[in-house]
């Protein structure tokens, strides 16, 4: 039987195989780890509605009846054949398939590297990633018990060319808003700092979000990037910036501060460009055959592409890229015949 | 001996000679005091005054011997070169010496005649065979025939020079290819004069067979003045264009050794100690090779042997370039082999350019600093700007200082002034100083015994441009293994955990901190080394040096400098700059620790 790989769990790899089930094809979903949903399935709600990421997870799993799940198996080789790649699994089993959907997503910018934030030195820095694992319910004992000031620093690792990633991460800007308000509703009495160099509020009901942030929640938007945060003697994290708006250095003392990890490739992904030979774009993501009418099919025949893959992208972008790449895959596929 | 010329003791032919003899010394004589000149007062006056302390003056005396006609430095580095250049310079030497000694021992009354010692065997006939002759001969002979050796070897170097371990070389100029063939034709030219005419003048075991030969060959004398003719035509040329060559090195490498005896330092680009900087550049290229900016064949036309050249050719566009981009690594200096101060040009070149914004800290007050700091403070821990960005390494700074139980007290908590050094860097002198001054009030007003740094950025200038008295200025890295020796902090070892030292720049070359650093590695684990290190370690790439080199031309050089300390698999990069740290720590596989944390961690 032939086979469609979709390789990554995340929601695009969810969504494409959901789709190609529908499209009375055989997707085989291969998940790295021991469960799907990828990144979204460690968030506790999304923007801009705050819609519960695990009931999106859920309707995903639901659709996914009769496909052949892969879970804590990883690709090890890809062997073109005659008619598309006979896929080995890290588990041993081997699928022939006509076409492949790479689905593998990104990696969250690791803020160590940003040592002057101090994330792993100090005690009350924590990544946003954390964040939503606390507001899911899982203990931090770096996140305080009832925090007077807390602040978040956009753009850690995106947008700066010294740690490498000189792109935008497009949907960090709105997560802060998103986790500054449900900070300040967890906590309302506290002081909320935002630290950005401009904010990028591009989708459908972002804007009210940020008015909401600072009409009803009084949320400080200060614009500039932090130069320097040290831990004070009774270990307060202290935040050095500048206003660039005022023109004036600014010094904040806070209880905790989240640093806006961004979205950077992934590094599997020159492994994956090697083997079916398929060059990287000079960002280190996939490149699709064009980034305007064509941005789910890559150079390769039988080679699609979906999701954050190839860039940043928002939760619907890449569901609909999903949806987009199954599609490429049926009319390719009955193209061949 | 006897003169064959008696009455006049001139022939013609020592006329080419005798012009470039006269047009050299001229030129070099006229450079010399036109340097002496642009040397500021008190440097001119530091000069005179070594030349005839007895101490500096034979210390001159023997640089010069050892390192223009010994060529010793680039023996220990490289034998074959060292032979080539020593064989050249010290047989010509002799040459000259010997010759002077014949005409001296011999015809005293010629010995006010320039030419008399080199053009000896064509003005006198042999009378009578003496032992000191025969010996002075010899000698002559064989020196001949040592520097015919080491020329050999440069017309073999000149078409295979990676059979002499040079990867890259400079280019040549058109007057370079002059100076260099005529150079080459000299030694050959004589021989083949001496041969002519050994059986008027006499000769010895070189000469005399060969004159035989000729006389077979040839059967008469009519070759002998066109080819003394020829010689002395040879020596004229190379010494008409000497001064516009790279062999301006030979004059000027004499005055540039006794004016770094004296201590003196490049104060301007252009003028003074640089300008003999600039002559005395061989161009041999040994810094291309050298520069961590060349790798992957990239910026090679930015190390200072083109900086060297367009200086001499008053580019200025390239001349600021070339000065903007260098890291200020050292290293040039370090393989340099006359000791061209490369990173010393550079800034001061920097330094003559004009800002619109001159900014002044004189608002910023030094007591709010002393105050805040506690009374009897011995040990005043100064992080600087570089470890505020680094906080990994404040805080095991400060873990060991307490493990220590130092009473310590940090000068800049909350942030602090900079040090200097950057701003020195670029060339703004001014601005340092008043940094300088303010730093001092509060390290004065501290009333500390020791001052601790981690940032040998820091550390360097603190060393050599602050005046502290007795307090003593120390980097974390020589503090810590002298606590580790007195038992104060106790660390225990593991055997098998191997680590390889970067010799940061700064703390390197910059201020000769190279051993305590390892030994303070090897009480902690397996030190190992890198393919380059101590004084040719690889600069990180970060370095606050260079004012325009971008951040994608960094990163190959960071790439190759991590390559190179991989050289022996370690399991993790110890460094001992802030810095390098945060520069290796983007592209390295394994993990890059500063020093003070790899100690804390096993302490």
């Amino acid at each position: 039987m032939d086979y469609i790989a979709v390789v990554g769990g995340g929601i695009a790899g969810m969504e494409a195989a959901a789709q190609l089930k529908a499209l009375g094809l055989e997707p085989v979903l291969i998940e790295r780890s021991e469960a799907l949903g990828g990144h979204v399935a460690s968030w506790h709600c999304l923007f801009p509605d705050l819609t519960p990421a695990d009931k999106l997870i859920k309707d995903l799993e639901s659709r996914l009846e009769g496909v052949d799940i892969q879970l804590g198996a990883e690709v090890s080789t890809l062997n073109p054949l005659r008619k598309g790649y006979s896929v080995v699994l890290s588990n041993g089993k081997v699928y022939p398939c006509r076409a492949i959907v790479l689905a593998t997503g990104f990696t969250l910018f690791p803020a160590q590297r940003k040592e002057e934030y101090g994330y792993g030195i100090y005690d009350h820095v924590i990544t946003n990633r954390d964040l939503e694992g606390w507001f899911g319910g899982n203990g931090d004992s770096r996140v305080p018990e009832s925090p007077k000031a807390v602040g978040f620093v956009h753009c850690v690792g995106s947008r700066d060319i010294k740690a490498g990633n000189a792109q935008c991460s497009k949907v960090c800007c709105i997560t802060a808003i998103k986790q500054a308000i449900e900070m300040k509703e967890r906590f309302p009495g506290a002081e909320i700092y935002c630290f950005y160099m401009d904010l990028r509020l591009f989708g459908k009901k972002y804007e009210d979000f940020y008015i909401r942030a600072q009409r009803d929640c009084g949320i400080h938007f200060i614009r500039g990037r932090v130069s320097e945060v040290a831990e004070t003697i009774d270990g307060r994290v202290q935040v050095k910036a500048e206003d660039t708006l005022s023109g004036k250095p600014i010094k904040v003392r806070l209880d905790l501060l989240v640093l806006m990890a961004g979205i950077v490739c992934n590094p599997d992904s020159e492994q994956f460009s090697k083997a079916v030979s398929m060059p990287l774009d000079d960002d280190g993501f996939f490149r699709s055959r064009n980034n305007i009418g064509d941005i789910t099919r890559s150079d390769r025949p039988g080679v699609f592409l979906a999701g954050a893959c190839t860039g940043a992208k928002t939760v619907p972008e890449t569901l609909a890229e999903a949806r987009s790449a199954a599609l490429n895959v049926y009319q390719y596929l009955k193209g061949q015949k | 001996m006897i003169d064959r010329f008696a009455t006049t003791g001139f022939h013609p032919f020592v006329l080419p000679f005798l012009l470039g003899m006269w047009f050299v010394l001229g030129y070099c004589l006229f450079g010399m005091i036109r340097i002496l000149w642009e040397l500021p007062r008190k440097d001119r006056r530091r000069f005179l005054l070594s030349l005839v302390t007895p101490k500096t003056a034979w210390k001159n005396i023997k640089d010069i011997f050892l390192n223009c006609l010994i060529h010793v430095k680039l023996w220990k580095r490289n034998p074959v070169l060292g032979y080539m250049h020593s064989s050249i310079a010290f047989g010509w030497f002799m040459i000259i010496l010997l010759g002077h000694v014949e005409v001296f021992l011999f015809l005293p009354e010629r010995i006010r005649l320039f030419y008399y010692p080199i053009f000896f065997n064509f003005f006198v006939a042999e009378g009578e065979s003496t032992i000191q002759g025969s010996v002075l001969m010899f000698l002559m002979d064989f020196f001949l025939l040592v520097i015919l050796s080491g020329i050999t070897l440069a017309i073999i170097k000149r078409f295979a020079s990676l059979w002499f371990g040079m990867r890259r070389t400079t280019r040549p100029s058109f007057l370079d290819m002059v100076g260099m063939y005529s150079l080459w034709a000299i030694f050959p030219l004589r021989l083949l004069c001496e041969s002519f005419t050994a059986h008027i003048s006499g000769g010895s075991f070189l000469t005399i067979p060969m004159n035989r030969l000729f006389a077979w060959f040839f059967g008469n004398d009519l070759n002998y003045l066109p080819t003394w003719w020829a010689y002395s035509i040879v020596l004229g040329i190379f010494m008409f264009v000497l001064p516009f060559t790279r062999y301006m090195h030979i004059p000027s490498e004499m005055l540039l050794i006794p004016l770094r005896n004296a201590g003196l330092r490049v104060m301007h680009p252009r003028k003074g100690f640089a300008r003999v900087q600039v002559f005395s550049c061989p161009g041999c290229g040994v810094c291309i090779d050298a520069c961590p900016m060349s790798v992957k064949k990239e910026n090679l036309k930015d190390c200072t042997v083109y900086l060297n050249r367009q200086l001499r050719r008053g580019n200025e566009k390239r001349i600021a370039e070339i000065s903007d981009k260098c890291l200020l690594c050292g290293k040039c200096t370090e393989v340099c082999q006359v000791g061209v101060e490369g990173p010393e040009m550079r800034v001061a070149q920097r330094s003559l350019r004009k800002y619109s914004i001159n900014p002044h800290y004189n608002n910023i007050q030094a007591d709010p600093f002393i105050d805040a700091l506690p009374a009897g403070t011995r040990v005043l821990y100064f992080a600087g700007c570089m470890t505020h960005l680094t906080p990994g390494i404040k805080k095991s700074v400060l873990s060991l200082l307490d493990k220590a139980g130092a009473s310590y007290s940090v000068m800049d908590p909350d942030g602090g002034l900079c040090c200097g050094r950057p701003m020195m860097m670029a060339g703004r002198d001014e601005q340092a100083r008043e940094m300088i001054r303010l730093n001092s009030e509060i390290i004065r007003g501290s009333r500390c015994n020791v001052l601790l740094l981690s940032c040998p950025i820091c550390y360097r200038i603190f060393k050599e441009k602050y005046n502290l008295g007795n307090i003593r200025v120390v980097h974390h890295s020589v503090y810590f293994e002298e606590l580790i020796r007195a038992g104060r902090l106790k660390v225990t070892r593991d055997e098998a955990v191997k680590l390889v030292y970067h010799d940061p720049c700064e703390l390197g070359r910059g201020c000769g901190i190279y051993d305590e650093p390892r030994a303070a590695v090897s009480a902690v684990g397996t030190l190992v080394e890198a393919g380059k290190n101590r004084r040719e370690s690889i600069c990180c790439g970060g370095s606050l040096g260079s004012i325009t080199l971008s951040y994608e031309k960094r990163e190959g050089i960071t790439r190759n400098s991590v390559a190179n300390l991989m050289a022996e698999s370690p399991d993790a990069i110890v460094t001992a700059c802030p810095l390098c740290l945060s520069t290796f720590n983007k592209y390295a596989d394994v993990p890059v620790k500063d020093l003070a944390t790899v100690l804390d961690e096993k302490c």
